[in-house]
């Protein structure tokens, strides 16, 4: 589904990848993660071009995305969705307007678009918040705003960069659930980079640990499942007992 | 209630306040029509940015910043030879609208550049992501970011263009200020320009007021 040979990114005088190769199946929800500064959001970034790779191929859903024209590469980005650690949702738009703009890029049947965005925030559970802009957004109701409309032109990966890292446990679990959801009723191959072992483990398949710009080690997986975390003032006061307590 | 003077002078008053009208949204149609869009391209030719073109910027620019600099008289006589060419004639409302326009155009696309330099990054990397087109970068979701921004800086460029439009009356331009100057000043009729500088900060208050309403109201931040 995507396959990275070689490729290699700099940024003036620093080298963010040397030369990784990756290959993430079909279906697969796989992740990235490292500490800072490893190169794992540029990786990201190299498998829809956002940033150029100074060397090495790009190939996603069977394109060579690294031989492609800018026309031929916009074609290609509205089959791959990405999301962002600060969601990236245009604030002067309500969430409806903001799910809506993907299905006008794509030229999706006029008649079909408003059955389509409320299709999509259905999914994300936020069918009442279509008239609301993202300002009168919690955090993870704009993360899902913002899956809800790169889902919208149904693309067959799903790009997540630092999904959750800008939110709180219990709505990680929230966003990690509905990706895990897409992946497992549409299909989506989802790539997540994160620096939280928590979300890493929680629902990905294989994971590659990145240091200094390169793959360290990739591993197999079992998903432990999204741990869905109690916010009850009760359960905080348990969980510091039990900590204390010992 | 309204002052003998002013009602001894209505019809001139009148005239002056339409000629200043002219003036200004002639400048106010320059600056949309044509500062937009060179805001938009200092904007999108700047390092980093997504048309990224060294040589464009640089000579946008640059005759941006010249034009800003130069004293306004200055560059009203300078122009003299061009408002000639373009018009036909040097003197007169029609022929002040050149060089109006000009620094007209020159300050809204400062303006204009500087609010869409407040749009985050990350809401154009979204675009591209999508597979958004510049155009539809631009129209979809730059603008849209920037609309609050673009309004407050048109409201500040409408007021300046006001006062550059006041000094008009070296190349006979008229308007409300010239008449202000050759009546009230230039006739030892102080209370004239009195109410007649009244007027214009009325103008100016009710300007500055829709502007800033209507920006607040398009602003969802």
């Amino acid at each position: 589904m995507i396959k990275l040979t070689n490729v290699s990114k700099s940024f003036a005088q620093f080298q963010a990848i040397k030369s990784v190769s990756l290959t993430i199946n079909s279906s697969e929800i796989y992740g990235i993660i490292g500490a800072s500064g490893a190169g794992k959001s540029t990786l990201l970034r190299l498998m829809n071009i956002l940033d150029t790779p100074d060397s090495g191929e790009v190939e996603v859903n069977g394109q060579l995305l690294t031989s492609l024209s800018q026309a031929e590469l916009r074609q290609a980005r509205k089959a791959i969705g990405m999301i962002f650690q600060q969601f990236n949702l245009l604030a002067n738009k309500t969430a409806y307007q903001n799910v809506l703009i993907p299905l006008q890029l794509v030229d999706f049947p006029r008649h079909e678009r408003k059955a389509r965005v409320m299709e999509c925030l259905d999914f994300v559970g936020l069918g009442h918040a279509a008239d609301k802009y993202p300002a009168q957004l919690s955090g993870g109701q704009k993360q899902r705003i913002a899956i809800a409309r790169a889902l919208a032109s149904s693309p067959q990966v799903l790009l997540c960069d630092e999904p959750t890292s800008s939110l709180d446990a219990s709505t990680t679990a929230e966003i990690l659930s509905v990706l895990d959801k897409i992946n497992k009723e549409l299909g989506v191959t989802i790539v997540i980079v994160s620096h939280e072992m928590e979300v890493i483990k929680s629902i990905c398949n294989r994971v590659s640990v990145m240091a200094e710009g390169e793959i360290y080690d990739t591993l197999a997986i079992e998903p432990q499942g999204v741990q869905h975390l109690e916010k009850s003032p009760q359960s905080f006061v348990e969980q510091l007992k039990g900590e204390g307590g010992g | 209630m309204i002052p003998d003077v002013l009602r001894q002078y209505q019809s001139e008053i009148v005239e002056a306040l339409g000629e200043t009208f002219v003036m200004v949204g002639v400048s106010v149609v320059a600056a949309v029509l044509i500062g937009l869009p060179i805001g938009t391209f200092l904007f999108l030719c700047r390092k980093g940015s997504l048309l990224e073109n060294k040589w464009v910027y640089s000579i946008l620019d640059t005759l941006v910043n010249i034009v800003r600099s130069i004293p306004f008289l200055l560059l009203v006589v300078f122009l003299i030879p061009f408002t000639r060419l373009l018009i036909g004639t040097a003197i007169g409302t029609a022929a002040a609208t050149v060089p109006l326009a000009i620094i007209a155009i020159a300050h809204y696309s400062r303006l204009a550049e500087q609010s869409m330099l407040d749009v985050p990054r990350g809401v154009l990397e979204a675009a591209v992501a999508m597979g958004a087109s510049v155009k539809d970068v631009i129209f979809k979701f730059l603008y849209v970011e920037a609309r609050s921004g673009l309004v407050f800086g048109l409201t500040t460029s409408t007021v300046s263009f006001i006062s550059y439009s006041t000094v008009m009356g070296i190349v006979g331009g008229g308007g409300i200020g010239d008449f202000a100057i050759r009546y009230g000043y230039q006739q030892f009729k102080t209370d004239l320009m009195l109410y007649v500088m009244i007027i214009m900060v009325i103008i100016v208050q009710l300007l500055q007021f829709v502007g800033t309403t209507v920006a607040r109201k398009i602003d969802k931040r």
